[in-house]
């Protein structure tokens, strides 16, 4: 039973860190670009919740919604006024503005909000559901479901869609792209916000489980980097399993290793990965 | 090429300028300031040689860095030996470890490199931290007081002031030796087209083994020289991410790749970030480091290639306006 | 002519760097403090707590609060030895940054002059902030860090108001003992520390404690407190099935815990937190439904309306919106001791303030805190700081151990959640 449990608690935990890894993953498949200000957009995500909560009210729904629309528009705006700019810079040109990025938004953030920690009032999504002694936390259960649905929706944009095929011919070759009539800027804010916009759900979703303060975003910034180049860079299915994968090792390895070992686990076989099979679970080599 | 054959002229004042700055500036706060600076400097210019030269981006240097400001704290904490005898050892292991982590991670590259880094950095971070005999969490202090010298702890801040700056001395001198030989054609055309530089005969990973190599000793050195100022490290002024994101981004802001760009990257961040934080920090509202990230953002989006760009391009445009006056 | 505009961008940056130099050149009157604190980073709540703590207890000692009499000072403004002078605070931002913080303190010594240091928080800051006002020859007050050895390295100049790692542990043997007697089953207990300076220093003090008093640690586990999930640990707990289970936890993960323990349907018979995470002003809103009846360590209690420490928190909540916590409540009891010194000295000289430190001897009475006292022996830590546990009833804390001061009984067991 406690195995059970554990895989259980393993693979919920590990949709989680897929959600909020799947928009990282675009932007870094398709421009080859690293954002290392990912966490902060889950973040932000998280107090859009609050702030909608707290000013409007209303439920999941509501709140995860409007996250997602905030941070999208947030997203293409960052594009437009840096990432447009540095996107064809040098390596460590992207690196610095993200890290630029990532400090502003955490301490403007903090300017706003303060250095609290605080959590979304009223009980959402509280409660658990027993399963003949394996317990499910309706949060988790919740934001596991939505992070598949919504990388499975990701993935059928990506492959199944107009808009799938643009991002993509982008990605191949901007320059062919621009002769086909495709505008890349467009398309490429697009990622932006889209990529954005999923952190933003991510985070609406953690809000209902998860206290949290500006600081937040590294905690998730982190797993986030190794769960997409588990997965392979830009393959929204491998982060997927990435995640799942991920999240089922920690939860072993914490439950029988000892918890803090379980980074020391994940990061371990990270690096071991990347030796072998450094294309990652799903990339083309 | 042209930055080596910089005017002896600049060099020279550049050269006084920071031997004289603790001279000038008497005050102990000063002084620690221009040593923070020097700090910066060296191990910027340290991560310079394998992150800037050979594009090979670490972010995950923390590791040579607090090997060697443990490695010699350690020692004294065990047998009493003075700092000295720790910081050669500390370069051993950094070296050590380079040799294992770059066998297998140089061949990644891109950004498969920078995540390598930082997943090993992070997992030496976390075992230091459970680790009873390096001091754990809590981590280990250097002599309250310096016996003699040779413990390497003084009561003013002037002594760690030149011994830094010999040390900034000796790394920008080997890094500018190595760039004038065949090292630095190699690692050029490394950053070029690896695959090029392959089917030129270019051993292209010896030579990012040697820039690896060379990095590691020199950052070791740069923890060593931190410890003996602070008299005291744990895993998180260590091993922590945030170390080398600091190398990283001083050596990005003043030009990565360059002699001088790190140098010049301390030269704007440290005085930037101590003037922010001790005029806005007290108020703790955080503007301090909204000021900071704002900036840095500032530079990633106009000066892509770093400060040193903007001052090339500013010395061509004045050149250019005096040939057309002439 | 082009390398020395190089020289041009030296200077301009030495004098950006001397322009923040000199605070307005005042007479000497003022009593000068410098203070740090980490105000960003990830303890920047605590130190903003902290921070808000100080600027109430500057005015109970700079201006007239008669109603707060027994406090030493609160009656008179400023400080009557001094002829009324003003305790003035420079506070700054160590950013959880050892270096960061020797740098601020050679500053504040140096450049703002201060009589007496306050600080660090975190153990790193406080270790290599004390070296320097060493150097000096400063008075600096731990006004709380973990670590046990801050105090106890030989040093003249650090005094540690707040009580520390083994008086926490022996604080919970004693309760422990006490429970015993009364026929309550405390067989074995589990520690689960995060695993900085402060979860670390904690934890081992309760588990040598611990098997000093014969109280068997069924499990102890360190964890990292920026984990996102913690249903391993609550598993292994639930596997070992202590009586007592303590968490020396902050924020985030303190609140994880308590709603993890829910989802996994565990409730031993009693969680004790250490102070910290259990103390944060968000815990009781975000659990108080799902942890009735857990315990906490603070020496802080509210107490009843008409109390000095009730006003004292009536003042600390009308500036900041919340009820003052047990970590800044340390923190401005620390500083109210060092003020105290510093009026007894008569004299901003610090050799003199010093030597009033080491000859304070305040009295329960005297104090905010539920210490039996403030006293410093030769390491300079308070040897009579204590610490009360009280226990989550309803949405408040009340005071419930040790019994002479308690004002409501102990659940016990813990009933944790009711739906």
């Amino acid at each position: 039973m406690v195995i059970m449990q554990v895989i259980v608690g393993g693979l919920l935990l590990g949709a989680i860190y897929a959600l909020f890894s799947s928009g990282l993953t675009l932007i870094w498949g398709m421009m080859n670009f690293i954002n290392f200000a990912h966490g902060e957009f889950v973040m932000l995500g998280m107090y859009v919740a609050l702030l909608v909560v707290v000013g409007i009210g209303g439920g999941p729904a509501v709140f995860g919604i409007a996250a997602a629309g905030a941070l999208f528009a947030l997203g293409v705006v960052i594009y437009a006024f840096l990432i447009r700019h540095v996107l064809r810079g040098p390596m460590i040109a992207q690196i610095l503005s993200t890290f630029g990025l990532a400090l502003l938004l955490r301490y403007a953030a903090f300017w706003f909000f303060s250095a609290n920690f605080v959590s979304l009032p009223g009980n959402a999504l509280s409660g658990t559901i027993d399963l003949g002694g394996i317990f499910l936390p309706v949060a988790q259960v919740v934001a596991g479901s939505v992070a598949i649905v919504l990388t499975l929706l990701l993935q059928f944009l990506l492959t199944r869609t107009l808009i799938g095929s643009m991002l993509l011919a982008v990605a191949e070759d901007p320059d062919a792209a621009t002769l086909m009539g495709i505008r890349p800027d467009r398309i490429q804010a697009l990622a932006w916000g889209l990529s954005a916009g999923a952190a933003g759900i991510a985070g609406a979703l953690l809000a209902t489980a998860y206290p949290w303060s500006p600081s937040v975003g590294e905690t998730f910034g982190l797993i986030a980097f190794v769960v997409v180049a588990f997965g392979g860079f830009g393959s929204v299915l491998g982060s997927l399993y990435a995640g799942l994968i991920i999240g089922l090792i920690q939860a072993a390895s914490g439950f029988w290793l000892g918890v803090i070992y379980k980074d020391v686990v994940v990061y371990a076989l990270f690096v071991a990965l990347l030796w072998l099979r450094p294309q990652g679970l799903m990339g083309k080599a | 090429m042209k930055k080596l054959a910089a005017p002896p002229l600049g060099l020279t004042l550049l050269a006084v300028g920071l031997v004289l700055y603790p001279l000038l500036f008497s005050d102990a706060f000063y002084r620690d300031i221009g040593v923070t600076f020097l700090l910066a400097a060296i191990a910027a210019s340290a991560w310079n040689i394998v992150g800037g030269y050979a594009g090979q981006i670490s972010v995950g240097h923390s590791m040579f860095f607090g090997i060697g400001a443990y490695t010699p704290v350690l020692f004294y904490t065990l047998w009493g030996w003075p700092p000295l005898v720790g910081i050669p050892v500390g370069i051993l292991l950094s070296l050590a470890l380079a040799a294992v982590i770059g066998l297998p991670t140089l061949r990644l590259s891109g950004h498969y490199f920078s995540m390598a880094t930082i997943a090993v950095a992070e997992l030496i971070r976390i075992l230091v931290g459970t680790w009873n005999f390096v001091g754990a969490a809590i981590g280990l202090q250097g002599p309250a007081r310096g016996r003699a010298w040779w413990d390497l702890t003084f009561r003013s801040e002037l002594p760690y002031y030149y011994i830094f700056l010999v040390v900034l001395g000796i790394v920008l001198a080997v890094t500018a030796t190595f760039e004038s030989r065949r090292f630095g054609y190699y690692v050029r055309a490394i950053k070029a087209g690896e695959r090029a530089a392959k089917s030129l005969g270019v051993p292209v990973h010896w030579t990012k083994m040697q820039a690896l190599l060379l990095s590691a000793a020199f950052t070791s050195i740069a923890g060593s020289l931190y410890v003996v100022k602070t008299g005291f490290v744990d895993p998180g002024s260590g091993f922590g991410i945030l170390v080398s994101v600091q190398m990283v981004i001083v050596a990005a802001l003043g030009g990565a790749g360059t002699l001088y760009g790190p140098l010049l990257g301390a030269l704007i961040l440290i005085p930037l970030q101590t003037a922010t934080n001790n005029w806005l920090g007290g108020g703790g509202s955080g503007l301090t480091f909204i000021i900071y990230g704002g900036i840095i953002v500032l530079i990633a989006r106009f000066e892509p290639g770093g400060l040193s760009e903007l001052w090339h391009r500013l010395l061509r445009k004045r050149w250019k306006r005096v040939d057309a006056t002439a | 002519m082009t390398r020395s505009s190089v020289l041009l961008a030296v200077c301009g940056v030495a004098a950006a760097m001397f322009g923040f130099a000199a605070p307005a050149a005042r007479t000497a009157e003022p009593v000068r403090i410098g203070i740090m604190w980490p105000l960003t980073g990830n303890a920047a709540a605590a130190g903003q707590a902290s921070k808000a703590a100080v600027e109430v207890a500057l005015d109970i000692i700079n201006n007239a609060h008669p109603e707060l009499a027994n406090l030493p000072l609160a009656a008179t403004t400023g400080l009557p030895n001094l002829g009324g002078a003003k305790i003035e605070v420079t506070l700054v931002d160590h950013q959880g940054d050892p270096s960061m913080a020797q740098q601020l303190t050679t500053r504040l010594v140096t450049q703002d002059k201060v009589n007496a240091l306050m600080g660090a928080y975190q153990s790193s800051c406080s270790f290599t902030a004390t070296a320097v006002a060493e150097r000096y020859g400063v008075p600096f007050m731990v006004g709380e860090s973990a670590a046990l050895n801050i105090t106890g390295r030989g040093f003249k100049w650090v005094f540690r108001g707040t009580p520390i790692a083994s008086d926490y542990a022996r604080t919970y043997m004693r309760f422990f003992a006490d429970l015993k007697k009364q026929g309550r089953k405390i067989d074995s207990i589990a520690v689960v520390n995060e695993n900085t300076d402060y979860g670390t220093s904690v934890g081992d003090a309760i588990e040598a404690e611990a098997k000093q008093t014969g109280v068997p640690v069924a499990i102890r586990i360190p964890y990292s407190a920026s984990s996102t999930d913690v249903s391993a640990q609550v598993l292994q707990l639930k596997q070992k099935q202590p009586d007592v289970v303590i968490f020396i936890s902050y924020t985030a993960d303190s609140i994880l815990y308590m709603k993890t323990m829910r989802n996994l349907d565990y409730r031993p018979p009693m969680v004790i937190g250490d102070d910290t995470g259990f103390s944060d002003p968000s815990f009781i809103p975000a659990v108080s439904d799902v942890a009735q009846g857990a315990m906490n360590r603070s020496a802080w209690d509210i107490g009843k309306p008409g109390s000095t420490t009730y006003k004292i928190n009536e003042m600390y909540k009308a500036k900041t919106g919340r009820d003052l916590d047990d970590t800044s409540a340390r923190n401005m009891q620390s500083l109210f001791a060092l003020a105290d010194a510093i009026n007894r000295a008569g004299s901003t000289d610090p050799e003199k303030i010093r030597d009033a430190l080491a000859k304070t001897d305040l009295k329960p009475d005297q104090l905010m805190m539920g210490y039996q006292g403030v006293k410093f022996d030769e390491t300079g830590q308070n040897i009579l700081a204590a610490t009360y546990l009280i226990q989550l009833q309803g949405k408040q804390y009340q005071l419930v151990w040790p019994e002479t001061a308690a004002n409501a009984k102990l659940q016990w067991p813990m009933a944790g959640w009711t739906q």
